[in-house]
Order: C-alpha cells, then sequence, then structure tokens
C-alpha cells in the first residue's frame, strides 16, 4: 500500500486514530510519519539491537513505560536489559516479572518451571509441587469416580499440606 | 601438578568409542549466586568475592573429582586459546577481562567457568553418545555445589540466569557429531534445517557462529524452561538417534553409488596427511575428517592416534603449546604437517 500522505513510498506505519469519537485509519511510509505533527509521532528504528528484536519479537510498548522502574538490588531498568540483551540480577526478574513473561513465553513456548529443585533450599517447592501434582490426580479420580483411589489421594495431600510452609514460593 | 601439564592432559571426550558418528556428549549448566548481581554488571571487587567463593568450593568438594582451579588472569594468549580449542571454556571467557577462570578435572571431564555469562557454569564432556551419564555427573556435581553455596532460583522460573534463553534448567545440552556423509551427499542442510523447528539449535564446532568445519556440527537443545531435564535429554537423545541413522543411510549409498569416489576421496585424505610438507588447519580439519570416514567404513586402516585429539592438536594455539614456542603462519603450516604425518601412521 503506498503512503497516504506522498503516494510516493511504500507505506510501513499503520495508525489507528479515534478522536472526538471519530475513527480512522492512517498509513503513512516512515519519513513521513517523522513529519507527522499531527499525531506527534516519534519513530526510534534503532533502539533496541536487532539481536533483541530477533528473539523475543520486540514489541516497542514494552519499553514505553511512563515512568521506568530501577530493580532495587542492580539498578537495571528494563530498556537496559533490551539493549544488552541480559538481565542485571536475580531480583530482576522478580522486579521485571510483568514485562519479562511474554519474551519468556516466545523463546520458550510458555510454561512454567519443570526443572530440578535444589535439594536444600528446596524442600519446600519440592512438596509444593508434588501437592500441585497430587490435587490434579485427585480431581481427575473424582471426575472418573474412582472414589477409593481418591480418599487415598486425599490423605496424602492432607499429609504433604502442612509442609507447604513459608519456603514455597522462592528459594 | 602445573598449568602446562594440566591443560597438555588428554582430554576424556576425544577418546575413540564405538559410535562412528556421535564424537562427544556435553551437558552445560548455569547457575548464579543469589547474593551478587550477574558477572556483566558485576564491580571488579565483586567478581574477586565470587571467584573467591565459587573456587574454593570447587576444590574443596569430597570424592574423587580432583577438580584444579586455573584463574584466567594468569594463563597467556596462547594457554586460553588451548582452553577454548579443547572446548574447556567458551571464547567469551577468554575474550573477557577480570576475575574470571576455570576448574578443571584431570582427564577434563569437568570443566566449571567461573563468572563467564553466569557465576558457575558447569560443563561435563564424556566421548560418544552418552547424554545421560553426562547429565548424571553435572548434576551430581551442581548438588555438591548447591550444598555449600545459594544459587539463584524461584519456584516459577527454576535458575534464574543472565541471559533469559538459559533461564528454568538452565541445562544446555549437546553433541558434536561428524556427518561427512551428508555432507557428501548434500544432504546436511535438509536434515539439519529441520532441528529448528523440533527446538534444537545446530552450530559449528566451535559454538555460536563457527564454521563446521571438519564436518562437525554440534546439535543442542534451545529451550530451557517449561521443561524437565529429563525431557530435554530425551528429545535429544531422539533427535541424535535419527541424524545418526541419516547419516549411516548417506554412507552406505556413497559406497553403492559412488564407491570409487569415495575410496579416492579418503585415499587421497590419507596420501594427503601422512605426506604434506606445508598444511594449513583447515586442511588438516578436511582431510583429517576424510580420514576418520574411510577409517570408520573399514575403506582405510585405524591410526594410533585419535581422530579428535588430532583435530584439536592441529589448531594454531594447541599446536604451539605442544611445541612450546610462538610461531608464524607459515611455521605453523609446515608444524603441522610434521606433526600430522607423524601421528597418522598406521595402527
Amino acid at each position: 500500500m503506498l503512503c497516504q500522505h506522498c503516494q510516493q513510498r511504500e507505506a510501513i506505519v499503520h495508525l489507528s486514530i479515534t478522536e472526538n469519537e471519530k475513527h480512522r485509519e492512517v498509513y503513512l511510509c516512515e519519513p513521513c510519519a517523522k513529519q507527522n505533527q499531527e499525531i506527534g509521532f516519534v519513530f526510534h528504528p534503532a533502539i533496541v539491537p536487532e539481536f533483541l528484536k530477533a528473539l523475543f519479537g520486540f514489541n516497542p510498548s514494552l519499553i514505553k513505560q511512563p515512568s521506568e522502574a530501577t530493580c532495587p538490588k542492580c539498578g537495571m531498568t528494563f530498556s537496559k536489559i533490551t539493549q544488552v540483551g541480559k538481565l542485571g540480577c536475580s531480583t530482576c526478574y522478580e522486579t521485571f516479572e510483568t514485562q519479562l513473561e511474554p519474551l519468556l513465553r516466545r523463546v520458550h513456548g510458555g510454561g512454567q518451571n519443570m526443572g530440578k529443585i535444589p535439594a536444600r533450599r528446596g524442600i519446600g517447592i519440592k512438596s509444593h509441587r508434588e501437592l500441585g501434582k497430587l490435587k490434579e490426580k485427585l480431581q481427575l479420580l473424582i471426575q472418573e469416580e474412582v472414589f477409593e483411589e481418591a480418599a487415598v489421594v486425599r490423605d496424602q495431600i492432607r499429609q504433604l499440606e502442612p509442609l507447604k510452609g513459608e519456603n514455597s514460593h522462592d528459594a | 601438578m602445573m598449568h602446562k601439564e594440566l591443560l597438555l592432559q588428554h582430554s576424556v571426550w576425544m577418546t575413540e568409542t564405538d559410535s562412528p558418528v556421535v564424537v562427544s556428549s556435553r551437558v552445560r549448566l548455569a547457575r548464579n549466586l543469589e547474593a551478587f548481581p550477574f558477572p556483566h554488571v558485576l564491580s571488579e571487587e565483586g567478581a574477586v568475592q565470587v571467584e573467591q567463593l565459587v573456587s574454593q568450593v570447587l576444590t574443596g568438594i569430597e570424592g574423587n573429582i580432583g577438580l584444579r582451579y586455573i584463574s584466567l588472569t594468569e594463563l597467556n594468549n596462547v594457554e586460553q586459546q588451548v582452553l577454548i580449542e579443547k572446548h574447556l571454556i567458551s571464547p567469551g571467557l577468554g575474550a573477557s577481562t577480570g576475575a574470571r577462570g576455570v576448574a578443571l578435572a584431570p582427564d577434563h571431564r569437568y570443566a566449571v567457568m567461573v563468572n563467564e555469562e553466569d557465576h558457575v557454569r558447569i560443563q561435563v564432556l564424556l566421548p560418544g553418545h552418552q547424554l545421560a551419564e553426562t547429565y548424571r555427573l553435572a548434576t551430581q556435581l551442581d548438588d555438591a555445589l548447591e550444598d555449600k553455596l545459594d544459587f539463584a532460583y524461584r519456584e516459577s522460573q527454576g535458575y534464574l540466569t543472565a541471559c533469559p534463553t538459559n533461564v528454568g534448567t538452565g541445562l544446555r545440552a549437546s553433541v558434536m557429531v561428524h556427518l561427512p556423509g551428508l555432507v557428501i551427499m548434500k544432504q546436511v542442510q535438509q536434515v539439519l534445517g529441520a532441528l529448528t523447528r523440533l527446538g534444537l539449535d545446530v552450530r559449528g564446532l566451535y559454538g555460536e557462529g563457527s564454521q563446521a568445519s571438519g564436518h562437525m556440527f554440534q546439535v543442542s537443545n534451545q529451550i530451557t524452561l517449561g521443561k524437565s531435564e529429563e525431557d530435554i535429554l530425551t528429545h535429544l537423545e531422539a533427535v541424535t538417534g535419527q541424524i545418526v541413522e541419516h547419516e549411516l543411510q548417506a554412507r552406505e549409498l556413497l559406497q553403492v553409488q559412488t564407491p570409487r569416489l569415495l575410496e579416492d576421496k579418503v585415499w587421497r585424505a590419507r596420501g594427503t596427511l601422512q605426506n604434506a610438507r606445508l598444511l594449513s588447519s583447515e586442511d588438516a580439519m578436511h582431510l583429517l575428517s576424510y580420514y576418520r570416514l574411510g577409517s570408520d567404513i573399514g575403506l582405510l586402516p585405524k591410526i594410533q592416534d585419535c581422530f579428535a585429539s588430532l583435530m584439536v592438536d592441529t589448531r594454531s594455539g594447541c599446536l604451539q603449546y605442544i611445541l612450546d614456542r610462538e610461531l608464524d603462519p607459515g611455521q605453523r603450516d609446515e608444524e603441522r604437517a610434521k606433526l600430522v604425518r607423524s601421528r597418522t601412521k598406521q595402527g
């Protein structure tokens, strides 16, 4: 599609504008988009390295936060993380959990950690994961009306439940 | 044991096995200390503290693994090059600066990098196709370290790593495969190209961006989160089995369809290796690959040496280190040819 403004170059920017309850679509080429004062459009083509764009399917809205959060432990911001392609410390995973979620899904295809649990520091996590599995099993057994076996699983759940202590989330 | 003695030890992964296609199996676990920022934002002092802490634990591990810690700041460029060529450290660790190093077992089956992209990178490297055993050793060492060190871990995201591509299990399992049959039959793109769609990654001999010299390729898992270690290893095992089958089929086809051409290729390689007076590094890799193929399919007699060891020892870093002197590129080609002549005698 040609740029609606210059009618010469290929349109690469698609804008959807709603003003006074009226909606319109605008298709512009890059130079015209830059010059378009009406919508205050600012174009930063090189804001993120190609690496992350390709790896995470870059979404500009992810880094345009009104007031950017900073990791309390290492001082990293999410813009910085996307620039260098690395997180600053383990706390960054907590600080930027929401922004990281789509990136992790894109890289790993979604899903929670299913891997090894550290022996010394992960006792609570181990029982928490075991509990989750047993609860799923219990639901299935109830659906299938295998009540005797369901009662055994229920007892196993009761036994594990007190272990689900304060260590159940982060090691 | 001095550095030199340790560096020149025979690396166990280079040992010949009865696996004609899978040269070696490798497992790497990425771990970080909870109390410190990741290495790329760590202060100089912080890096020294991490190095001290981790190296002390590594060298104090009970049992028979006998790890010895080498700080990279103590090594010259050639020594660092030797470690890279033997696959004991990454090129990235060599290129970076500051407090960093590697703990090595005497037979190099364990190589634990400190302050690479992550604080701790446990590597286990064994010969042939034995991913399960490789992982068993790695996770055992991980347990021993975890007993003394607090690794960064969250229930939902697993082991936390500097790069989000490693988070979760922190596990990168890989096999090094020798695929001359598929390369000659021009099927390698077709076979390996499909792997990316299966969540696997294919690289050249020396990792990211490197060439597949000597018809050697590394196949590894891409996904580290949302799957268990067992699932990751089983998947890679299964795919490796398929690659092996394709390679063996290609070799059979070559023997049936163009036996003379194949014979000529491998005998020529042997002739050149045993007689050349100048040999470039790439030539050596290429010809040794054909010699290995010839030997695998019974066209050529076995050699006394291991092919993997010859391929590594003819790289420029190892060559200079073995001869204990710096060589210009011309001298290297001459010395390489000499080394290959003496080590490709019939076994």
